[in-house]
């Protein structure tokens, strides 16, 4: 094995040379690729943000005042505390969720109408009061639905879009938060979860 | 030479530090007025309804409501982090555009500055090295015997192949003779530098390379050279023993790099999959309503009309009035300028045309106190009907309009309920 080996027999130096950095990139891309796959899982399996409830600094606390002209021209007032649940839902005509719920919401006032255990007060969110009167009256819906021309009920309650709605507590405690077409299902296992933690 | 670049470098850095400072804001003085610290504190308020847009940047409704709440709170004399407190209860602490610096939300100012501290460290270090390796090999044509092997291939293989090309240019007749020879007498110098071929130039002869000294092809010769260790058990010499050790630290660091990577995505996931907030999407997306055009058009319209240019802002008026006539707003706003400008004209057609407006205000909103105080006010100046404007001015004060629209309006309200011979209210008694 002492004499002279032709040239392309020899292991080169300079071919073994880069594989560890063959390794390496191999090795990053697989990362990479992983990272990106976990990536894509966790947000292809989350829930999407249309059904959730949210968080919102109000949940727990005082339910903010709602007072103000409905859009048939009378002042209401929501006592404090209100003494029943309160479902109070953020609302625009031209919203489509807002018209996948309505007729839920209808389903929900007439089933608990009766009870008086829970009402529906609607607040009309970045729309007119004419236009928002006329899909009220619609739907069907009864219940006092304020005006809010300049936003300030929704801004007491940091609402950035319909629907909105939050479940007020007989004790007047802001007890859930839903950024979606609420069912009156929905309503009822968050008024049951509500009972059972004491509000 | 070092002492020369040292200042060049060190003004460098002065320059880009001095301007980074300057373009922070911390040399700008401290807003003074109300409208100014209004306008700073709805610069950092991100728009309830949008996406990465500050109320001030933003024409929709939400965004109006929160600057004319935002003013509010800075004329009751709230300072600035009571204000952003106040919002933050009620919608959440992502309403102020830059994240709170703590808990995790922290890690969003720590990390980018960890990370450019890394990279500079990096860069620092990479620099340094290039700039030693480059004194040795590259300035002085020179390299010792601690200089990187591979290297001295590569300069070795660089030179015969200069070689080559010059013999080649020479023999077409594009190279003078003192050229060629003076080319030929540095490249020959520089190989010779370089020192006698050790046994890793193989790959060179194999290349088809021209012998620096002979002109001759070269494998006989270099293959010749080749000591034992191409076939034999290698010798661990130092060169290749530093070189394994570096290619470990490199591997190491590497290793060290996307394990940071991997664990502050791990970190990072959790904490961003959790519940959005309302507003909040995946996508970034802006959320629009059919109404936020016409809020705009409304918006710039109350400006030109404050600034005095009452023909424009009718026109912007208009404009809304066009696409969406029962809009409340455009209703009462055109109606008060045309009932102005109509009652410094005396022009009657124009009268009319304000009261049909304002009376359509009214009752598409009922609930807007301007509309009331615009109606009470033509209804008691030109038909004298005080009584008239007194349903419009109780209307108007039963819509809790703001304190100061009440004091502007309080002279026109009293001289309506006296003249109608009703008590005045007290919000608007002298």
């Amino acid at each position: 094995m002492t004499g002279v080996v032709p040239p392309e027999t020899v292991p080169a130096p300079s071919t073994t040379q880069p594989t560890p950095r063959r390794h390496t990139a191999r090795w990053i891309g697989v990362t990479v690729l992983v990272v990106a796959a976990g990536l894509v899982a966790v947000l292809a399996t989350r829930p999407p943000a249309a059904v959730v409830e949210v968080q919102s600094p109000l949940v727990g606390a005082q339910a903010p005042p709602v007072r103000g002209l409905t859009v048939d021209g009378k002042l209401f007032a929501l006592t404090r505390p209100p003494g029943t649940f309160v479902v109070l839902n953020f609302f625009a005509s031209w919203c489509e969720p807002c018209q996948t719920e309505g007729p839920e919401l209808v389903r929900f006032a007439f089933e608990h109408e009766q009870a008086g255990d829970a009402r529906v007060v609607s607040v009309v969110f970045d729309d007119s009061a004419s236009d928002a009167r006329s899909y009220q009256a619609t739907l069907g819906a009864t219940w006092p639905t304020l005006a809010d021309p300049r936003g300030e009920i929704a801004l007491g309650y940091g609402v950035r879009e319909p629907p909105s709605t939050f479940l007020i507590a007989p004790d007047g405690r802001v007890v859930a938060y839903i950024v979606a077409p609420v069912t009156a299902a929905d309503l009822d296992s968050l008024i049951a979860r509500a009972k059972a933690t004491g509000a | 030479m070092r002492s020369r670049r040292f200042p060049l470098w060190t003004l460098l850095g002065v320059v880009l530090v001095v301007a980074l400072l300057i373009g922070s804001g911390v040399f700008s003085s401290a807003p003074v007025t109300n409208a100014e610290r209004a306008a700073s504190i709805e610069s950092v308020i991100r728009c309830p309804s949008c996406e990465d847009l500050s109320v001030a940047d933003s024409s929709a409704p939400t965004a109006v409501t929160v600057r004319a709440t935002v003013r509010q709170l800075v004329d009751h004399g709230l300072t600035d982090s009571q204000i952003e407190e106040y919002l933050v209860a009620r919608y959440g602490s992502t309403i102020v555009l830059d994240p709170p610096a703590s808990g995790w939300s922290s890690l969003v100012w720590v990390l980018p500055v960890a990370g450019g501290v890394i990279a500079v460290a990096v860069l620092v270090v990479v620099l340094v090295r290039r700039r030693q390796r480059g004194a040795s090999a590259l300035d002085d044509d020179v390299l010792g015997a601690s200089a990187d092997p591979l290297a001295v291939d590569e300069r070795r293989r660089f030179l015969t192949q200069s070689l080559a090309d010059a013999d080649a240019e020479y023999l077409a007749g594009d190279l003078s003779d003192a050229d060629y020879l003076s080319l030929r007498h540095r490249d020959l110098g520089r190989l010779a530098a370089l020192g006698p071929s050790p046994a890793s130039s193989a790959p060179i002869g194999a290349v088809s390379a021209v012998d620096a000294q002979s002109g001759t092809t070269a494998p006989a010769t270099l293959t010749e050279e080749r000591p034992v260790a191409a076939v034999g058990e290698p010798e661990p010499q130092p060169e290749a023993e530093s070189r394994r050790r570096r290619r470990g630290r490199n591997n190491w660091f590497l290793i060290g790099a996307i394990g940071c990577f991997v664990a502050a995505l791990v970190v990072a996931v959790p904490l961003f999959s959790s519940d959005r907030l309302p507003g909040q999407t995946a996508t970034g997306s802006v959320s629009l309503s059919p109404s936020q055009q016409t809020t705009r058009t409304l918006d710039q319209a109350a400006t030109v009309e404050n600034e005095g240019q009452l023909g424009l802002a009718a026109q912007l008026y208009q404009q809304v009035l066009n696409g969406h006539p029962g809009d409340e707003v455009a209703l009462a706003q055109l109606g008060w300028l045309e009932y102005k400008i109509g009652q410094q004209g005396a022009d009657a057609s124009l009268l009319s045309d304000a009261r049909t407006k304002l009376t359509q205000a009214v009752a598409a909103a009922p609930g807007d106190y301007a509309a009331h105080l615009y109606l009470g006010t033509l209804l008691l100046q030109l038909d004298g009907n005080a009584a008239a404007a007194v349903t419009q001015f109780n209307a108007f004060l039963a819509d809790s309009p703001p304190a100061t629209v009440v004091a502007q309006a309080a002279t026109i309200v009293r001289q309506a309920y006296t003249t109608a011979g009703i008590p005045i209210p007290a919000s608007v008694a002298a």
